[in-house]
């Protein structure tokens, strides 16, 4: 049998970040981009491959605590490579790929396309490190690595009033949370002395009087960093700008990806390193109240939008608000129980169902910019007739955000509030259960203008762009396939998740 | 003796030397005010604008930035060097020790070698600044 | 010794100075100039506890830091150009296209 050396755990995040850089050298050797199926179709073989290692690692156990190597950890603990890392590297593979064969469509007879890859490329190989980090230095950096492309990929088009003003409130809003994340992890560092996930839990716990305040309020700045990443309140602002203005396959990207990114971080550093009873913060409540917070103000911000794609951004930070159930109910069970892993798990199986409704939506918008058919609902009218394939796929996106029965939404909502509910949170189940409700109501206004209602002119869609046609139902043929195929996922979720937890 | 007092001293006559310079040559010196001295160039050329709000060609910004990354990325090589010669000394492989600051390097220089086929570190001599210099030279 | 308050009172210190600029400017120049002031604070504390505590993680996070700031400048810098060309002003309050 060969022996791999440890770093080999990496291999999801070094082929994003090697597909990178073969973007570049190709764009070195050929400026002007007159390949642009060549560039396309490097992107999106990088994603493969590390879709592939990722799908590989999970499926033979490694870095897994039951019939595998256990977590795997590198560079002095600084990365470690376990169930989750894998879980949510597969998340952002599958929406990379999505990204690129839809971007090929979308980029056509534009400039600096190797450029634009070569971003997404990055940015990717930044959340698959956030998904590994496992000291707040490398999250910093591996938050950052994310961060930096996605600012310059939302300017994209340069020329686009929306798309420059988007990327100017996105960024300054990034500069401004990664100066009070970069704050709060100098001061966790100063009341503990180590920045190692797990050295920082133990010296938390084992803090002497004076210095608390500093560790409390060094833990309130590294949520606030998160939650700029997850699009949750209070440093959500940026999001709807950003989705809107950006093209439509980053607001895919974005509200995909990276926000799975987030949670991913989130997840690791808050059940490893900040104790519950430590450092005076009942970090439990400040979740739940962000929580509630979060979906109520995305749902009912979603309800009075009149363009599909300012709407699908305020639900985007809606489901922020679900997925962050899983760590506002959290402590339900003993360490390292099943219960503990079921909620968490719950919320990292509806992010990946997320990851495919949810680009697949902004991918349908993406096929209307480039239709040319207006943004508006009533703009979206008579498409049904005209375009049904691509319809029928955003009907299954629409019903599965909303949560309805059928659809893969519904399985990881269902799951997500019975955690909630056993870990004796039925408030926090039920908030979620009146939002969702509402959130019905404005996606199917989308499904209406889709089939219901009557073209308010004459229109001509120009063609159909392959990629996008094939991004758009790939992902609705995943979103279904979830459904069959949700029992392993949920179980993998929340396996993975249960061993997280020391 | 206390080792922060050579500090002081050290300070104080940093600061004291040029202090003491410019009050004694403004008391013995004599004093001949003249328009000329107030100038802005006191060769004679008389400034036409502002300093302010004047635009720079954008070049200087593309060279700028390259500069300032790639200045700035070696400050990472600080902590290698440190410990470089006694990971050395107590038997650490040569190649465990080089190759991840080869790595290092050899993405810069691929971005590198990007930003220069992309033609960020050519000087192209733009029509308006062409224009502009024979004006001034005729 | 200084004791190791001070320095968390001068980085606090730094950090608010680099907060009030950022309310109070319009200008996205003086913006980012205030966001390294604030980064800055944060390698204030990571250098001075690295010597409190007497290992050598916090400096080299702050070189990180240092770093990562260069970066964040050099494309919000491309940001604020592109921003200048489309709505000839550097007044982060201008954009205003979309609502906000």
């Amino acid at each position: 049998m060969v022996v791999y050396p440890d770093w080999a755990a990496l291999a999801p995040a070094l082929a994003l970040a090697v597909t990178g850089l073969v973007l570049l050298l190709i764009d070195s050797v050929d400026p002007d981009d007159s390949r642009p199926g060549l560039l396309a179709g490097t992107a999106v073989v990088g994603t493969l491959v590390s879709l592939g290692y990722a799908g590989w690692f999970l499926a033979s156990g490694t870095g897994q605590v039951d019939g595998g190597t256990g977590a795997i950890s590198l560079y002095r603990d600084a990365l470690v490579v376990d169930g989750m890392a894998l879980f949510f590297q597969a998340v952002f593979a599958v929406v990379t790929a999505l990204v690129c064969i839809a971007s090929y469509d979308y980029l056509k007879e534009r400039a600096y396309q190797a450029e634009f890859y070569s971003l997404v490329m990055f940015a990717a190989t930044g959340m698959a490190v956030m998904a590994t980090a496992n000291s707040l230095a490398t999250a910093f950096i591996a938050l950052e690595l994310a961060s930096l492309p996605s600012y310059a990929l939302v300017a994209f088009l340069k020329h686009n009033r929306g798309s420059v003003e988007a990327s100017l409130k996105y960024f300054l809003i990034g500069a401004l949370s990664s100066a009070v994340f970069a704050f709060g992890i100098s001061l966790v560092y100063a009341a503990t002395g180590s920045l190692l996930l797990a050295d920082v839990a133990s010296a938390l716990s084992a803090l002497d009087g004076g210095l608390t305040g500093v560790a409390a309020i060094g833990v309130l700045m590294v949520a606030g960093g998160f939650a700029f990443k997850t699009a949750s309140v209070p440093f959500h602002f940026w999001a709807p700008e950003a989705y809107e203005g950006a093209p439509a396959p980053i607001s895919a990207f974005l509200s995909s990806a990276s926000k799975a990114a987030g949670f991913a971080v989130l997840f690791r550093v808050f059940t490893t390193a900040f104790p519950l009873d430590a450092a005076g913060v009942d970090w439990m409540l400040l979740f739940q109240v962000l929580a509630v917070v979060t979906m109520t103000l995305g749902n009912f911000a979603a309800a009075t939008q009149e363009t599909v794609k300012r709407m699908l951004a305020y639900s985007s930070i809606g489901h922020a608000g679900y997925a962050l159930i899983g760590l506002a109910a959290w402590s339900g069970g003993a360490p390292g129980s099943v219960e503990n892993g079921a909620v968490l798990g719950a919320s990292m199986a509806h992010l990946l169902v997320y990851g495919f409704m949810n680009t697949g939506a902004f991918l349908f918008v993406a096929l209307a910019e480039q239709w040319d058919v207006g943004r508006t609902f009533e703009d979206y009218a008579g498409l049904g007739s005209r375009a049904p394939m691509a319809s029928v796929a955003m009907t299954v996106f629409m019903f599965s955000l909303a949560g309805v029965p059928p659809f893969g939404g519904f399985f990881s909502k269902l799951f997500l509030f019975a955690g909630a509910v056993d870990a004796g949170f039925w408030w926090l189940a039920a908030v979620g259960v009146v939002n969702s409700t509402l959130s019905l109501y404005y996606y199917s206004r989308v499904v209406k203008a889709l089939w219901v209602d009557d073209p308010v002119g004459e229109f001509e869609l120009g063609g159909t762009p392959t990629g996008l046609y094939v991004a758009v139902v790939f992902a609705a043929v995943g979103t279904l396939l979830l459904l069959p195929g949700f029992a392993p996922v949920i179980e993998t979720a929340q396996s993975v998740a249960a061993a997280l937890v020391p | 003796m206390n080792q922060w007092i050579a500090v002081g001293a050290l300070a104080l006559m940093g600061v004291g030397i040029p202090l003491g310079m410019i009050a004694v040559s403004s008391l013995i010196r004599p004093s001949v005010p003249e328009q000329g001295k107030s100038s802005t160039y006191e060769s004679g050329e008389i400034p036409t604008k502002s300093a302010i709000g004047i635009q720079f060609n954008i070049q200087y910004y593309m060279v700028a930035l390259l500069f300032v990354v790639f200045d700035i990325e070696t400050v990472l090589l600080f902590p290698w060097t440190v410990i470089y010669q006694p990971a050395l000394e107590s038997g650490v492989g040569l190649m465990t020790l080089l190759f991840p600051m080869l790595v290092f390097i050899g993405v810069l220089v691929i971005g590198l070698v990007w930003a220069w086929r992309q033609g960020a570190v050519k000087w192209a001599r733009s029509e308006a600044a062409t224009r502009r210099k024979t004006e001034h030279n005729s | 010794m200084v004791p190791a308050e001070w320095y968390l009172i001068l980085a606090a210190a730094v950090f608010c100075i680099g907060v009030f600029g950022l309310l109070t400017r319009q200008n996205a120049l003086l913006f980012l100039m205030s966001v390294e002031l604030m980064l800055n604070a944060a390698n204030i504390n990571l250098a001075a506890f690295s010597y409190y505590w007497g290992n050598v993680t916090g400096q080299t996070f702050g070189l990180f830091v240092m770093a990562l700031a260069a970066a964040e400048v050099a494309v919000g810098i491309g940001i604020i150009l592109v921003l200048y060309r489309n709505f000839s002003a550097v007044d982060v309050t201008d954009a205003t296209t979309m609502r906000w």
